[in-house]
């Protein structure tokens, strides 16, 4: 791994997040439709409906405050100075709370759903799916996995739902929701982490359960033409046991395009995580984003976009520089 | 056709769902009433009964009536979102991917900007800014993130059958570049343009129904999402009101459900190998004592020095439609300490067969029918060298019949193969030591790690590579010394035999000789037999002691080398050696004429006689069997032994010499 790699996959991460956040920039100010003008309008609907002041001078206060009456060059440069401050507005609903503190509040709580899953569905998915393409895999074991992989064609968030009805509503098994216990007060103790493992199992058992078979299916694909490989015939042929022929040289090769597969797939399992956490109400970006478009709380949703594209460009930029470990054909070019 | 729908019953079954529900939707409103004005005045929140089978929603609408009309809608945004993302893919991926250069660096770096970027959010967005949001307008909205995956895929295959053989051949046809775009690569492109635009269907409905779930979707229309949307705006799903949400998500699932099974089966039409490996996969446990060998099979003399001896020997290979052919036919020959056999033949003659075979490592479709593998032990060569068990006599053992856990042990310690393209017969993410010490390892149990360090430079050294070779990655080494490292591996263990599948067919003459001598050495060195397989008849004479020629599965001639291509016996042998360009006399180049026959459709009687100068009518009824012709001198062949070597070749004249009863006309003979 030399110098100029980092190098160069460091430009390109920053040329992406470049093109991503001027793409951020223009879609909205783009697409016709005003923000302040439906907030203004929501307000009104809101408050009943007497309107005791003009609408157009507030509007026009709301954009002066919030630069929208600015050239267009200059809201520019303002975007990218905000960013760099990280500065990202205040919440148009919550006035005046900042968009950051929202989004600081709720970020642990989808990272540690995120990470989690992901990492249990990836790594489970795997070896199932390897196992999958492997000839001396017992039958029972495609038998038993044939209805995890159909599972995986539901859609996350709406095998939530499935869940939720099934394990909240009719057994009650698990709470219908939130983050934590309501009335639990939250320290750092076993209590409260039980208490928050308790409240997670549903959401990170539908993110699971809806992409191991997409996980699985992939592997099988890519251990089945591993296995076709002249090094396996050769590894046979050494008299090596089944099981380090099914490791060290069918997994260890397959792996390296999966890991490829789970960095262009980041971007649909993040999506996938914050509308599975928008049906649980828990407390991450996923119910801020839906609560932020129920109430078209316009920054708050252009913040949390933001956050959303620099996080993907850091893990995609973190995956680029675990790959040379993996290969050593990249490492030692 | 009914051929096709056994192949891939994926397609079908994916196609009646899909089927099933748009015919669902267009009968269900027959049978109820389906205004949405005359069903909302029904009682609300009703669970399902007679009237109502669905149920109705908290605002009194007939859950069957909006189920069905829900679902049209759904369809048309995947199906406008999976239509616009095809023509931007099928147009940026065939020019990006056909003429290259900044055109096809500016898409890639949009399309991977565009990925960094969660399409949910940026849909999110756009749907925030939209006020009437339409179900067309919702197409366009998702197809807008759909165009990334059509255009890399139809990239990537412009990519590859640009660099194919029949691109070039147009090219040097004379035909401009737009032509060959539009004649050769686009009708390829088909299967994957279909695939790509099942998945972008899929994943615009899926993108669609998120949004929607979410409450963004298309206004004023019952989609399957907005019913959920609904159900969950109304607490639905605590309340337990199943069948508001409950049936939407079931079709969902269907619609999802037919579209992966249909997008799979296009992906096995457009890469049929991934349905051959399944078919691979079906492994059936090798041996179960059904090998029979015949009593009277020849094999040669037995005696302390035979190290294998190989008994009628049957592979059998069956085809999808029931065929079966023998790609080794009764093939029995047998080795002694330090003899190196070259099995000569032509291309799909079966020789790497032979060489699976007596490993025992065919998979189906092929099949060991008969015949077995005969090892003898070492004695005097230091060690007790009996894989089996030290007390069967080596003639008694058949090892095809072993199971797998014993056949392992025989392999690279009884048995080593040296592989033919060594380049992709190591394992590329793991170092050259690690992958000679795995093979010392499954053999030897609880080697020291300096003993297995010694172990390993002296295999090394044996066969003329540095040590510092072991720290390196295959990647790292040049062909020759591949294919050392691989004699290396193969030679570690000391097996008493060697079978080399052509060593150095990939590497450059000199390379070759060199690879050769070091591989001569070795064997020696050990004492052990080996088979070295191979087509160039020249480098085989070379290098080997005896020749055993192979012809459509079968051992027609036997015997030392040099007299074997001195004076060949059988007809074949004859005009493979006659087909040697000489460096002294100068003569046309002569070869065999006709073709090996196919392995499903062999001649009667002796396989060579449609292409045999010397064929007579007991040739086309009689297979000849194996006869001993002198010393160590095997053939099969009818003009034995009334002759004692290969008479005058005979024009097509009836004078032909020798005793021959009559000889029949080259042409005629091919009857087949």
């Amino acid at each position: 791994m030399t110098i100029k790699y980092v190098f160069d996959r460091t430009i390109q991460l920053v040329l992406v997040i470049f093109i991503a956040m001027t793409v951020n920039f223009i879609l909205p100010r783009v697409i016709p439709g005003d923000p302040v003008e439906a907030f203004l309008r929501s307000k009104m609907a809101t408050s009943g409906g007497t309107v005791t002041f003009d609408i157009a001078k507030v509007g026009e206060e709301y954009r002066r405050k919030f630069g929208f009456d600015k050239p267009i060059w200059l809201q520019y440069a303002h975007y990218w100075n905000d960013v760099i401050h990280l500065e990202l507005g205040v919440s148009l609903i919550h006035f005046p709370s900042k968009v950051s503190d929202q989004i600081l509040n709720a970020l642990p709580w989808t990272m540690g759903l995120l990470t989690a899953s992901v990492i249990i569905a990836f790594v489970a998915g795997s070896v199932a799916g390897a196992l999958l393409a492997w000839p001396q895999t017992p039958t029972w074991f495609t038998a038993a996995l044939s209805p995890v992989m159909l599972l995986s064609t539901v859609p996350a968030f709406l095998l939530a739902i499935i869940m939720l009805w099934v394990f909240a509503a009719d057994l009650r098994w698990f709470p219908g929701g939130g983050g934590f216990s309501s009335t639990h007060i939250l320290r750092w103790n076993l209590a409260s982490v039980r208490n928050i493992m308790y409240h997670a199992i549903l959401p990170a058992g539908a993110l699971v359960l809806s992409s191991l078979g997409g996980w699985a299916l992939g592997m099988r694909a890519l251990a089945i033409s591993v296995l076709g490989e002249d090094y396996i015939m050769f590894a046979e042929a050494k008299g090596l046991p089944s099981r380090r022929i099914f490791l060290w040289y069918g997994m260890r090769n397959a792996m390296l395009p999966q890991v490829t597969a789970l960095a262009l797939t980041l971007g649909s399992v993040i999506s996938g995580t914050v509308l599975v956490e928008a049906m649980f109400g828990y407390p991450g970006i996923g119910s801020l984003l839906f609560n932020a478009i129920a109430t078209k709380d316009y920054f708050v949703i252009q913040g949390i976009v933001l956050m959303l594209i620099l996080s993907l460009g850091s893990a995609l930029f973190v995956i680029d520089m675990v790959y040379p470990l993996l290969d050593p054909r990249i490492r030692y070019n | 056709m009914t051929h096709f729908f056994r192949r891939f019953p994926g397609f079908i079954v994916g196609s009646v769902i899909l089927l099933g529900t748009l015919l669902f939707s267009v009968l269900a409103p027959l049978v109820t009433d389906t205004s949405l004005e005359a069903v909302a005045s029904a009682p609300p929140s009703l669970a399902p009964s007679g009237l109502y089978l669905l149920g109705t929603d908290a605002q009194g609408r007939d859950m069957l009536s909006v189920l069905a009309l829900s679902i049209v809608p759904t369809l048309k945004i995947g199906v406008i979102a999976g239509l616009v993302g095809i023509c931007i893919g099928l147009t940026l991926g065939l020019l990006s991917g056909f003429f290259g250069g900044p055109l096809d660096a500016m898409v890639i770096l949009v399309a991977d900007s565009l990925m960094t970027v969660p399409s949910i959010a940026i849909l999110i967005i756009i749907s925030t800014k939209v006020e009437d949001v339409s179900v067309e307008l919702m197409g366009l909205i998702v197809a807008l993130l759909a165009w990334m995956g059509p255009t890399r895929t139809i990239r990537a295959q412009v990519l590859s059958s640009r660099e194919r053989a029949y691109t070039a051949v147009a090219r040097a046809n004379g035909s401009s570049e737009l032509a060959v775009l539009f004649r050769e690569v686009l009708p390829n492109l088909l299967p994957f343009v279909a695939a790509s635009f099942v998945s972008s269907v899929s994943g615009a409905i899926l993108a669609s129904v998120g949004l929607e779930a979410l409450g963004l979707g298309a206004q004023n229309v019952h989609t399957l999402g907005n019913t959920i949307y609904w159900a969950r705006r109304y607490s639905a799903v605590l309340r337990g009101q199943w069948w508001w949400y409950g049936p939407p998500i079931l079709v969902i699932s269907l619609i999802f459900i037919a579209l992966f099974l249909l997008s799979a089966s296009l992906d096995q039409i457009a890469n049929p190998a991934m349905t051959r490996q399944a078919a691979r996969k079906r492994r059936k446990k090798q041996g179960g004592g059904d090998l029979s060998i015949s009593s009277d099979a020849p094999s040669a003399i037995i005696n302390t020095d035979t190290v294998v001896s190989v008994r009628d020997l049957r592979v059998v290979f069956k085809t999808n439609r029931g065929t079966t052919g023998a790609a080794v036919d009764g093939v029995s020959f047998s080795l002694n300490r330090g003899e190196c056999m070259g099995l000569v033949g032509e291309s799909g003659c079966g020789k790497t067969t032979l060489a699976m075979a007596m490993m025992s490592l065919i998979r189906p479709p092929g099949q060991i029918t008969s015949g077995g593998v005969f090892l003898g032990t070492l004695e005097g060569s230091g060690s007790a060298h009996n894989p089996i068990s030290s007390n069967k006599r080596w003639a008694e053992q058949n090892i095809l019949e072993l199971d797998e856990h014993h056949m392992r042990r025989i392999r690279l310690k009884g048995i080593s193969l040296v592989p033919q393209a060594a380049m992709n017969s190591l394992n590329p993410v793991m170092r050259v030591h690690d992958q000679i010490a795995d093979a010392i390892n499954a053999h030897q149990h609880k080697t020291s790690r300096i003993g297995l360090k010694t172990m390993i430079e002296e295999a090394l050294t044996s066969v003329g590579l540095p040590v510092t070779v072991a720290n390196r990655f295959p990647h790292q080494l040049s062909g020759g010394m591949k294919q050392r490292v691989a004699m290396c591996i193969a030679t570690v263990l000391r097996p008493q035999l060697i079978i080399a599948d052509e060593p150095t067919s990939a590497l450059d003459v000199v390379m070759q000789r060199q690879v050769m001598l070091t591989l001569r050495k070795v064997q020696k060195h050990l004492n052990a037999a080996m088979i070295l397989i191979g087509h160039d008849m020249g480098f085989i004479a070379q290098a080997s002691d005896s020749i055993g020629v192979l012809y459509a599965g079968q051992l027609v001639e036997r015997g030392p080398t040099a007299a074997v291509l001195e004076a060949p016996r059988h007809p074949y042998t004859h005009l493979l050696s006659e087909s040697l360009p000489g460096l002294d006399a100068r003569k046309p180049l002569s070869g065999i004429p006709g073709l090996p026959p196919e392995l499903f459709n062999l001649p009667s009687g002796c396989r060579f006689h449609p292409r045999c100068p010397y064929a007579f009518d007991r040739c086309i009824t009689e297979t000849p069997a194996m006869q001993l012709i002198g010393t160590f001198r095997y053939v099969a062949c009818h003009l034995y032994p009334k002759h004692s070597s290969l008479p005058v070749r005979p024009a097509n004249k009836p004078d032909a010499a020798g005793d021959m009863k009559h000889t029949i006309n080259f042409a005629t003979s091919a009857t087949h």
